[in-house]
Formats: C-alpha cells, structure tokens, sequence
C-alpha cells in the first residue's frame, strides 16, 4: 500500500476551539485526513447544539511564536489523569500496531497542542452548537469554515509530526491544515447531526491530497506520498442518505469513490480512533465505512465499537460492555475505559466575527491559472466580496478574465464579468436598478458602440426586455405592452457634420429605417392587424405585412410610397393609385378606394413620426443610462438594511436618542422624587405624628436651610469671580513689568491667558447674576412646595 | 316640435344623404379625393342630420356600418327605418314628436341613445338596448315612477337625464331613482354624491330589498328553466330525448280511450302497472345507451378532427415556409432586377425569377395536393367508422324496442284473457263489482271486446314503431348530413386553398411585369 499515514478525524463533535489553536498540531503532523464520523450523540439534538465552527481570530495569527500559551487555559497545559491514562493506552496501542505492521506509517494519535502537551486526537474535538443557522447544514458550514481557514503549507509535504515526536517540536509544525480538520469536524457534525448518523468511521487517506494532485497530477513526485486530513460524514443520521467526504480547504463534497481520495490510514472523532485495516489499491472506492466491523478497522477504544455496528441503534455506549470481555485479549486496557472530556475551550464566534469570516475579512486562494479573493461584505466601500481572476499561463502574469461579486450595493450590482481577451465587460443588476437594469455588456462606455442592456421588462412602463445597439443600429425587444409592440430595429445612417460636436443631443444620427414587428391582436382581424412595419424613411416608402390568417399561408402587404413633387400640372398630388401597393389576401372593395389608402397612408405616416420620436427616446435614454452607470461607479454607495443596528447610521441615532430620553426622564424622575424634608424629619423621633408646632418649626428650618444653601452657592460663585479677577490682575501687573524684556512666545502666552480669563470672569459674572435673579424664586418655589406638602398641608393650613 | 311647423316637411331622400355625407365627409386633401371616388353610405361611420324638418326617417338602410346618427331637431313622430344600422352606437333623437319608444329592438350595439324633449310617456321597448350607457328621457311626459323599476335591467346604465317629466317634481324622486338604480352614476347631468346615496338606501331600502328578492326568484326560475331545456338538448342530440322516463308509455295510453278503459276491469290495473315499470325499464337501456353513443360519436368525430387540423396545421406551416423564403429571394432579386442595366441580364434575370415563381407555384400545389389526398383517405375512414357507430346504435335501439314490443304482446296477450273472462263473468252474471258505465258498452258482445282490446293494442304498436321510426330517421339523417358536410368543407377548404395560391402567384408575377413595364419605359 500506497498508505502514508494514519490520521483520524473526528467529526461529531469537533471542537473548534482547539482546532484553532490545539487541533492544528495534530493536523500539521498528518497532513492527511482521516475522516471518522460518529454518532454517539444521544439525540440529535444535542448534537446539533454542540456543533461548533472553528475560531476566527486564529488563522490571522496562525505561528506558534503568535500565541500566547501562558493566557491558554489549564487543560491546554498539562493532561489530567484521565488523559494520561488515555495517552498510555494510545501508546501501546501504537507499539502494537508498529510491531503487527511495521510497514505502515506510524499513527498520528497524541500530536503536541500549542503549549507541548501531547493530546489524544480524539480529546481535540468539542461538539459545539453555533447560534448562526448557516452553520446548521453541512455544505454552508462547510463553506464557512473554508473560508475561515487558510492553508499553510507543511514544512514536509509527507510527514506530519509523528505522535511520538510531539514534545519535542509541535509548534514547528503548527499549520494551518489542523484548522481546516476541525472545519470538516464541523461540517460532518452538522451533516452527523442532520442524518443523526450512529456509526462513526474512521478513514485513512493515503496521502494524495487532491488539490496537490490536481495542480501537477502527472508531474507530481509526491502523488501518493502526500498527507491530508478531511471529514468523512457518515449516512444514517439527519437524512444522510449515504456517506460521503467533505473537503475542509474547498467546502466541496466528495463521493467516497472520488479517486482523489488516495486511502485512510485512520479515523476518529471525539468518542474513538479506528484504523483501516482494508486494502487501498483502489484508492477509497472498495472501502466499507462500518466503523462497528473489527476487521476492517481496528478500534482504539472498546466501548464505542458496538455502536458502529449496529448502524440502526443510536446510543450504543451503554451496550458496549457486554461484549468487552471479547475484546479482552486485544486491548486490556481499554476495557470499560471512557474517551476524556475534551480539554479544548468552548468555540465562541461573535457575529461580527461570523460575518467577517475569513481571516481579517480577506482570504486570496490560489487556484491553478485562477485566483480567488473573497472579502467580508462592507469591507470595500464599492461592495466587493469576490473576485475570481483566471489566468492564460501558470504563472498568472495573463488576465483571462475577471468576476466580480458585490453586495449591498446602491445600483443593485451583483456581478462584473470582464472579458480581457473580447474587451467585454457583462454587468449583472439585481431587481432594484432605478432603470431596471438587468445586464448590461459593453465594451465601452461610449455610447453608439456595440452593448447589450437587458431589463427587468415587468418593472417597466415601456415592457422594454432588451435593447442591442451597434454603431449603427440599434435593436429593442418588448414584452407585454397595450400596443403589442414586440421588436424595434432602427438602423442609422453617418452623422451629419454639424456644428455641434459629437453630443447625440444636440445632433442625433439620421433614422435611415425602422422595423417594427407586433404580437397577433386577437381583436383585430387579421388582415387589419399589421405584424410588421418598415419605414424606408430615406426612400420615403413604407412597407407594411399584416399578420397570417389562421387557415392562410399567404398575408396581405400593403406599401406606401409618396411623392412630394407635383404632377405635370403642377398640382400637388394627393394620392394616387400607383401611391399604395398592396396584396391583399381576400381583395376587398372598401380597400381599393383612393380615401381609404390615403386615409391609411396618413395614419402610417403619423405612425412613422411616433416610431422616429420613440427611437430618439431610446437614444437618450442610452445616454442617460450612461450617465447614472458612471455616477453609480463612482459614488459606490452601499445600502444598509434597516435591521443592521450596528452600521445603520440612522437607526443608530435613533436608538441613542431614545436611550439619552429614557436616561433624562430617569433622572428626572429621580430629582421629583427628593425629599427636602427628610433631613429634618430624621431629626424628629420617629413614628410619631407631627405637632402643628413641630410642622413650623421644620418648615422654617427646611427654608433657612435652603436660604443658607443658597447664600452659600452665591458666595461661593464671588469667591471664584475675584479669585480670577485677582489672578488676572496679578498677571497684567507682571506683564507690564516686564513686558520689555517678554519673548514673542510669553507674550503670546499671556494674550491667550488674558483672553481666557476674561472668558472666565465673565462667564462667573454672568452666574452670580443669574443666581442672584433666581435664588428668590428658587426660595418662593420650595416655600410653596412646603406648603402644599401632605405631611404639612394640614398643620400649616392656619398660616396660610 | 311647433316652432319648425311653418315649414315644410321634408323627405330623406338620396339628395339630402348625398349631401349630408358630403359635407359631414373628410376634410382637405381627403374631401377632394371622396369628391373624386364618391362616397358609398355603407362607409359612412357618423352622419348628422338636424334641423332638416324631417318628418319620417327614410331611407337609412344602405347605411350599414353607420356608427353615430344624429336626427335631432326634427319634427319626426315616429321611431322607424333604423332597422338595418344594426351597428349603431350613438343615436340622438331629441327635439322631436315621438311619443312612444319603439323600433329599436336591433339596435343591440346602441350605448347613447337621447330623446330628450319629446312627447313619450312610457319607458319600455328597450330590451334589446344590453349595452346602454346614457339615456336621456328629459323633457317628456313620463308619470309614472314604476317606469325607473324597468330601467334596473339596463347594468351598464350609468347615465340618466329625467328632468322636465312629471315624475321628477315628484319630492322623493332623485332618492327614488338612486335607490333603484344603485350604479347610476350621473342623474340629470349631475353627479350623484355619497351623501344622496346613503340618504336614498335608507329611504327605500325595504321595497328595494323587496324587489331584489323578487328579480332574484324570476332570475333563479330563468336559469332553471335554461338548464332543463340544455339538458333536454343533449338528449335530443343523442336522439333519445323522452326515454328517461315513463314518458313514451304515457304517450301510447294518452290516446287510447279503449285501454284508459279497459283498466277499469278487475287485475288490470295490477297488470298495467307491472307492464309499466318493465317497459320504463326497457326506456332507460335505451336511453342510456343512447347517450354512451353520443359521446362515442362526439368522441371520434373529436379525434378526427383534431387529426384533420393537424395534418392542416401541418402543410400550412411547411408551405408558409416556402412562401418566406421565396419572398426573401423576391425582394432581392426586384431590386438587383431593377438595378440591372444590361438588357440581356436583365432578360436573363426576368426569366429566372419567372421560373422560380412557377416553381413555388409547383411547391405550393404539390403540398395541396398531398393534403387532398391524405385527407380524403381519412374522411373516407372516418366516414365508415361513423356510419358503423350509427348502424350499430340503431341496431341496439331495434333490438331494444323489439323488446317493448314483446312486453306489449305479452301484455295484450293477458288482457285479452282478463277481458274475455270478464265477459264471461259479466253474461254469467258472475262479476262481483260495479263496472264504470263507460265500459259496460264494450262488452255487449265477444267481438267488441276484442276489437277494443286489438285496438289498444295497434295504437301501443303504432306509438312504439313511431318512436323508433324517429330515432332511427333522425339519426341517419344526422349521419348522413356529417358526412356530406365534412366533404363539402374539405372541398371548400381546397378550393380556397388554391385560389389563395393563385392570387398570391398572380400578385407576384404582377410585381415582376411592372418592374418589366417601368423599365421598358425607361
């Protein structure tokens, strides 16, 4: 066998946490994946509200010398009891495994976390539900933690760090593969949760990468060296209907008979470890992922065996002990030993965090001849978040083209396809354009060049579908109009020179004919229903085909040609019979008459002068769809949606304006709710009713109190007004003592001190008047309040 | 009205229309052309003639495609000569001395009709009027309020002028028409307001209420009635009408007085009653039978026309085809024709288009001729299958009524028996029970009872053989006519067909022999 390495995966419940910053070490030593789904949960509930994405502040920071282990929590650092037996059964389940097959590739079982403690895989994966509904299904999470991730590649594309190396150099290795692992953990658990699948698998992949062997597949050296971890999700579970791979980097699913998928060494998730025992000639194709079936995978830990093999029981951990004691002769050990909490912090994901999704908001894949940029939304003030730009040549140095993706923009713009070879740019309008702008392609902005716009045609008035234009025609398609219009082709003759420039306003190009085609009008006969009209306006001919009758091949025709001269009398000539050709399919006497072809004849040249108005209206409006594409380039406005509290500007306003009204009428309330007369009461023994005398005599107190406050707070204001004045004085004593001697900068330092304190003083002056205008009725007002208060309104009534 | 009776009546003749039209005719340019052509009064859409002293309404039947009419000012008696302007939506009346609606009944096209000041005192003869808008009735003699009910038909009646009747001094009369006219939008030239509205439903609510229930119950006995007579020609179509029932056994003893009689005789009565409930029985089978062959017939004259029209469609498209693209090729090769200096070329060029030409002609008719004959073979088939369908419902029905025959047979049979041992009984004096005095006389002696019992049973025979005798006629005839029909069609189609051929042919050889002509001119 071909076989690399062993890792394993778990799936269920990964612990994004760890994966961030733990898991990576694992994943960096495999650099193969194997993908191990379990269903051990007991509900899927459960489950479901375990999954978790993996972390978005890490990827950004993603070298050991970035994370900080002493802020890491204790279970990074050290292992507890449960994980150090854990470790010693992982180890001589190792021993045994090399002594029975020295061949294969030592199994990635205990890598080094970040802090250098070695972990059992298994314990790196934490089953997290996240409160985002996209991280639900599979295929969107799986997107989400694509994204998330980016990929750094290993120091040795073959080895990942070896368990038994762990002490000595994890950090080295510290990749970020590790993080797309706990992607695919995530996605699998998501699936898991959906299909609810029970059995979990272990998959060892020989170390084909897809994405490595896609780039070089026939020159690759390392084809069938190279490791690789992904999500194996396993069917039974949320109506999973049979299982499949998901590719951490690319969000992509994958059959299990996809021939990138070169073998697995092993499996796991957060409840056990399992390593294929099957034959990987043919790549994954012949594997049977039933994880409960001892041959093929050979299981780390006994209990969760029985729940692989029963794929139809969901809870199979409790059954598990019956049949350990089969099991005995292998694995002592392992007997009735349980897989230890995971030591991984819970993922949390801030929606800003969620919503920004890669790292920084910003992730660059590079595809072969293609590059991806995907960006958060409102992290370029034009709306873009993605661009795809492929390439002529391997070394990307020839744009073939380019696709933009916006969001929320203003002018309703979701996609920009650029043609570099054609010239061709494709702009792609959600409903919404103030034009209803549906697609627009264009080699230039210039207009009477060759363009394409296509409309949402139910938005508009006209019914306008699409209008094609070339230098020299221009074409227009309706649907759905009262007249029954369907199609309109005008075609241009050479600008005449004149004295305006080239603006089509001022002189539009002459009209050398206009086709128009009609819809069948069922209320008309057909012979009286025009199908389609030309008017030869150079040659002053009009040609007019009327529509077929039902059981008819042929359909009348009718051409009007005028002339303008008179006869060789000179008289002008009205009509004449050689003025209307027509055929007509069942001739009819009121037809033949001169009054009537005239009467037709003006009609059609009435219509003639609609269609040429119509056609110059459509040439503004050219224009001015112009203009407002190139106002909208360049204002890139972006819309916000009102339920966006955070970047919505107005709701935002609003909201801090009802929280400072509610603040205000809190203190407000607070002010009303004082009570003057509590100091004075307290003085008084309590609990007994008052005396009219005692009423007074708090009243009196209560106001002398107040008149004392009130002296006191104008003295106070005097003080400081000739504090300041004095200082000022002081100040402009020494300055003209020494104003002879002061430097430009002192005496600029003066001025500005003088011109303060001025504003000092006069704004006390302005107070102490203020006060003293208001202290008599400050004084009024609280002797009124004291009267009307309940708990002296009866004894002071007398005095009143 | 009085003022014009100083002055002569006048007659609408061909004069004053002549230069009625002439004048009312198009303008300008247009008029020297009408001037020119003359103007048939078949074209003439609108025609005005007021203040012409006209007494009677003339000679207004060439003007079939009139549209508007305007007769106002007139001292015109009598509503009459507008039967043929079936077209007719605008008809002005007023200013005249009729004094009763009439004449109008083929105006159903009429949306304005005024006849205001003149001497009418009676709304009615309107009916036909289903599309009217606006009637204005100012100025007469109308009394009556009951008139405004037979207005309620009119649904489209939005506008009304009553002003100057005796009825409008009447105090509740605008809340009397608002109320019973409810989507009257305008009453004597003035918008009914919300507020009038209101006010009139809760006047008159109740008898409007009344009213409506009413129209609504003669509404409900209308369309019974409608759907009872529907159905009654479904089974006429199925030639079977009156068999799904005891009708045709109540038809053979509704004349025969013998056997009406002859019931009266003691167990008869039983015997016509059990021989009733078979024969009814035999009545069904054969009016259901009836109707599972209608649809049979209906179904596979479906097909065959479905299948008929297909293969139509079918040619039609392919030789609309061939029509497009020799007219593509036509235009093209008049104008090189017509830029062609060279006599020879030109020559040459002629004679190519004229064999193309020939060649479409080949085309077209070849595909004709294709579509006769495969159409023939599948008029021929359907003919058989049809006539098989109706040989085969008619043999049914035979057999079916042979079966009332034998019931009757067996039924005279038994009567017979009852009758003579009646007489028996009556010359032995046996008969315990009173016979009706009517019936005593049959049985004077054998001979007269048995006449009488044979000449119920010819009449019975009679009604049956009738019945069949219909059904069977009817049905063959239907057949027959089918058959005929569809083969007349066939040849019409084809004979229209080829004319369309030939006159799209000759208009393009046509275009071509003027391009000839102009360049000999040249």
């Amino acid at each position: 066998m071909e076989v690399l390495k062993e890792k394993v995966e778990e799936e269920e419940e990964a612990e994004r946490a760890e994966r961030a910053e733990k898991m990576m070490r694992p994943m960096e030593v495999r650099k193969e994946d194997t993908t191990r789904t379990q269903e051990m949960l007991r509900d899927l509930e459960r489950k479901l509200s375990e999954i978790e994405v993996s972390i978005p502040e890490k990827p950004s920071t993603f070298t050991k010398d970035a994370i900080d282990t002493s802020k890491l929590p204790l279970s990074y650092q050290s292992n507890t009891p449960k994980e150090e037996h854990l470790l010693q059964v992982a180890d001589n389940f190792s021993r045994q495994y090399s002594h029975l097959c020295p061949d294969r590739v030592p199994l990635f079982l205990y890598p080094v976390n970040e802090c250098n403690v070695p972990k059992f895989v298994s314990t790196t994966i934490r089953p997290t539900l996240m409160p985002y509904p996209e991280l639900y299904n599979w295929d969107t999470c799986a997107q989400f933690v694509s994204d998330f991730l980016s990929a750094v590649p290993l120091p040795d594309p073959l080895k990942p760090m070896v368990k038994e190396e762990e002490k000595a150099p994890p950090k080295k290795y510290a990749v970020k593969p590790p993080r797309d692992l706990t992607s695919r953990f995530e996605r699998e658990q998501e699936v898991k949760r959906q299909e609810g699948v029970k059995a979990e698998e272990e998959k060892r992949l020989k170390p084909g990468e897809r994405l490595a062997e896609q780039e070089s597949a026939k020159t690759d050296p390392l084809h069938g060296l190279r490791v690789h971890s992904w999500v194996l999700v396993l069917s039974g579970k949320r109506e999973v209907p049979e299982s499949f791979f998901i590719d951490p980097f690319t969000a992509r699913s994958y059959s299990t008979q996809d021939d990138h998928f070169l073998g697995i060494e092993s499996l796991w998730n957060h409840k056990n470890y399992w390593v294929n025992m099957q034959d990987c000639w043919n790549c994954c194709k012949d594997l049977v992922f039933d994880l409960g079936d001892p041959v093929r995978w050979e299981y780390l830990l006994l209990e969760t065996d029985k729940p692989l093999l029963s794929l139809t029981e969901e809870e199979d951990d409790g059954t598990n002990d019956d049949d350990d004691a089969e099991n005995l002769g292998k694995e002592d050990e392992d007997k009735s030993f349980d897989m230890p909490c995971s030591w991984v912090e819970r993922i949390e994901i801030s929606p800003e965090a969620f919503e920004t999704r890669c790292p920084n908001g910003k992730k660059v894949i590079q595809y072969k001849r293609a590059r991806l940029e995907k960006w958060a939304p409102y992290l370029n003030n034009n709306g873009l978040v993605c661009r795809l730009t492929t390439y002529e040549d391997l070394e990307c140095t020839k744009i073939l083209e380019i696709k933009e993706w916006f969001q929320n923009r203003e002018d309703m713009l979701e996609l920009k396809h650029i043609n570099k070879v054609t010239g061709l740019n494709i702009d792609y309008f959600k409903p919404g354009h103030p034009q209803a702008l549906r697609v627009h392609s264009y080699t230039s902005m210039q207009p009477e060049m060759d363009r394409v716009m296509e409309f949402y045609e139910k938005v508009r008035v006209d019914g306008l579908i699409k209008r094609e234009e070339t230098p020299r025609t221009m074409t227009e398609y309706y649907q759905g109009r009262p007249d029954l219009l369907s199609y309109r082709h005008v075609n241009f003759g050479p600008r005449i020179k004149k004295l305006a420039l080239n603006s089509a306003e001022s002189n539009p190009r002459p009209v050398v004919k206009i086709t128009e085609r009609f819809f069948r009008n069922p209320a008309k006969p057909a012979d009286e229903d025009v199908a389609e009209r030309v008017f030869l306006i150079l040659d002053e001919r009009i040609q007019l085909r009327y529509h077929c009758r039902e059981d008819h091949l042929t359909a009348s025709k009718r051409e009007f040609l005028w002339r303008t001269e008179g006869d060789s009398k000179g008289n002008k000539i009205i009509m004449m019979p050689d003025m209307c050709l027509s055929f007509e399919v069942e001739p009819m006497e009121h037809t033949k008459k001169l009054l009537y072809q005239y009467e037709a004849m003006m009609k059609v040249k009435n219509e003639e002068k609609l269609a040429r108005h119509q056609a110059w209206e459509s040439e503004l409006e050219v224009l001015e769809i112009l203009k407002l594409r190139e106002e909208e380039e360049e204002a890139r406005a972006l819309t916000i949606s009102i339920y966006d509290t955070k970047r919505n500007e107005k709701s935002k306003e609003y909201r801090e304006a009802m929280e400072r009204m509610m603040h205000e009428e809190h203190l407000w309330q607070a002010e009303a709710q004082l009570d003057y007369l509590a100091p004075f009461l307290a003085q008084l023994p309590p609990g007994e009713k008052l005396t009219r005398w005692q009423a007074v005599r708090l009243k009196d107190e209560c106001l002398s109190d107040f008149k004392q406050r009130l002296i006191d707070k104008a003295n106070l204001i005097q003080a400081w007004f000739e504090k300041e004045t004095q200082e000022l004085q002081k100040q402009q004593q020494w300055y003209q003592e020494n104003q002879v001697t002061l430097t430009p900068e002192d005496e600029d330092l003066y001025l500005s001190y003088c011109s303060q304190a001025m504003f000092r003083i006069r704004v006390l002056e302005q107070r102490l008047n203020r006060h003293k205008e208001l202290a008599p009725l400050k004084y009024l007002a609280l002797e009124e309040k004291l009267y009307k208060d309940p708990r002296l309104v009866e004894l002071l009534k007398v005095f009143v | 009205m009085n003022r014009l009776y100083d002055m002569e009546p006048r007659v609408m003749d061909d004069e004053m229309l002549k230069l009625a039209v002439g004048e009312q005719g198009p303008r300008d340019e247009a008029r020297q052309l009408a001037k020119q052509e003359g103007i048939l009064f078949k074209d003439v859409l609108s025609l005005q003639l007021d203040f012409q002293n006209i007494l009677r309404i003339d000679n207004l039947w060439q003007f079939e495609n009139l549209r508007k009419l305007q007769l106002d000012n007139n001292i015109i008696e009598k509503i009459e000569g507008l039967e043929n302007l079936t077209r007719l939506v605008w008809l002005d009346l007023s200013f005249n001395n009729i004094e009763a609606i009439e004449g109008l009944d083929t105006l159903v096209n009429l949306e304005d009709l005024s006849l205001f000041n003149n001497r009418i005192s009676k709304i009615d003869s309107l009916d036909a009027l289903v599309k009217l808008q606006v009637l204005s009735l100012g100025n007469n003699q109308i009394g009556n309020m009951m008139n405004i009910i037979y207005l309620r038909r009119f649904k489209d009646l939005r506008t009304l002028s009553l002003s100057g009747n005796p009825v409008a001094e009447a105090e509740d009369y605008r809340t009397f028409i608002c109320a019973y006219l409810p989507d009257l939008v305008y009453l004597d030239f003035r918008r009914i307001d919300d507020h009038m509205k209101e006010l009139a439903e809760m006047k008159h609510q109740c008898s409007v209420d009344e009213l409506k229930h009413q129209e609504s119950l003669m509404q409900a006995q209308l369309e019974d009635e409608q759907a009872r007579w529907e159905e009654l020609e479904g089974h006429k179509a199925a030639f079977v009408e009156h068999l799904n029932g005891p009708f045709l056994f109540d038809s053979m003893y509704a004349e025969d007085v013998e056997g009406s009689q002859l019931s009266h005789l003691p167990g008869v009565g039983e015997l016509v009653q059990t021989y009733k409930d078979k024969f009814v029985i035999v009545c069904l089978n054969i009016f259901e039978s009836g109707l599972k062959q209608q649809e049979k017939r209906k179904a596979e004259l479906d097909t065959f026309m479905g299948c008929v029209q297909e293969a139509v469609q079918e040619k039609q498209e392919q030789g609309k085809h061939k029509i497009a693209k020799f007219e593509e090729k036509h235009l093209l090769t008049l104008s090189s024709i017509q830029d062609e200096s060279e006599l020879t070329n030109f020559e040459i060029k002629m004679a190519e288009h004229s064999e193309d030409i020939t060649e479409l002609v080949n085309v077209l008719v070849t595909l004709e001729m294709q579509l006769v004959e495969q159409l023939e073979e599948t008029i021929n088939m359907f003919e058989r299958n049809i006539i098989d369908l109706v040989g085969l419902f008619v043999e049914n029905v035979q057999s079916l009524m042979a079966q009332c025959r034998d019931l009757e047979n067996h039924h005279h049979e038994k009567l017979l028996e009852i009758a003579i041992s009646t007489r028996e009984k009556i010359v032995k004096g046996e008969l315990d029970e009173d016979l009706p005095d009517a019936v005593r006389p049959l049985f004077v002696d054998k001979d007269t009872i048995v006449n009488a019992v044979g000449a119920s049973h010819d009449i019975h025979l009679l009604k049956i053989d009738n019945r069949e005798d219909e059904l069977v006629t009817r049905v063959n005839s239907w057949c027959a006519h089918l058959v005929d029909k569809i083969h007349k069609d066939e040849i019409m189609r084809n004979r229209r067909r080829m004319k369309e051929i030939n006159q799209y042919v000759d208009h393009v050889q046509s275009e071509l022999d003027r391009l000839e002509c102009s360049d000999l001119l040249d």
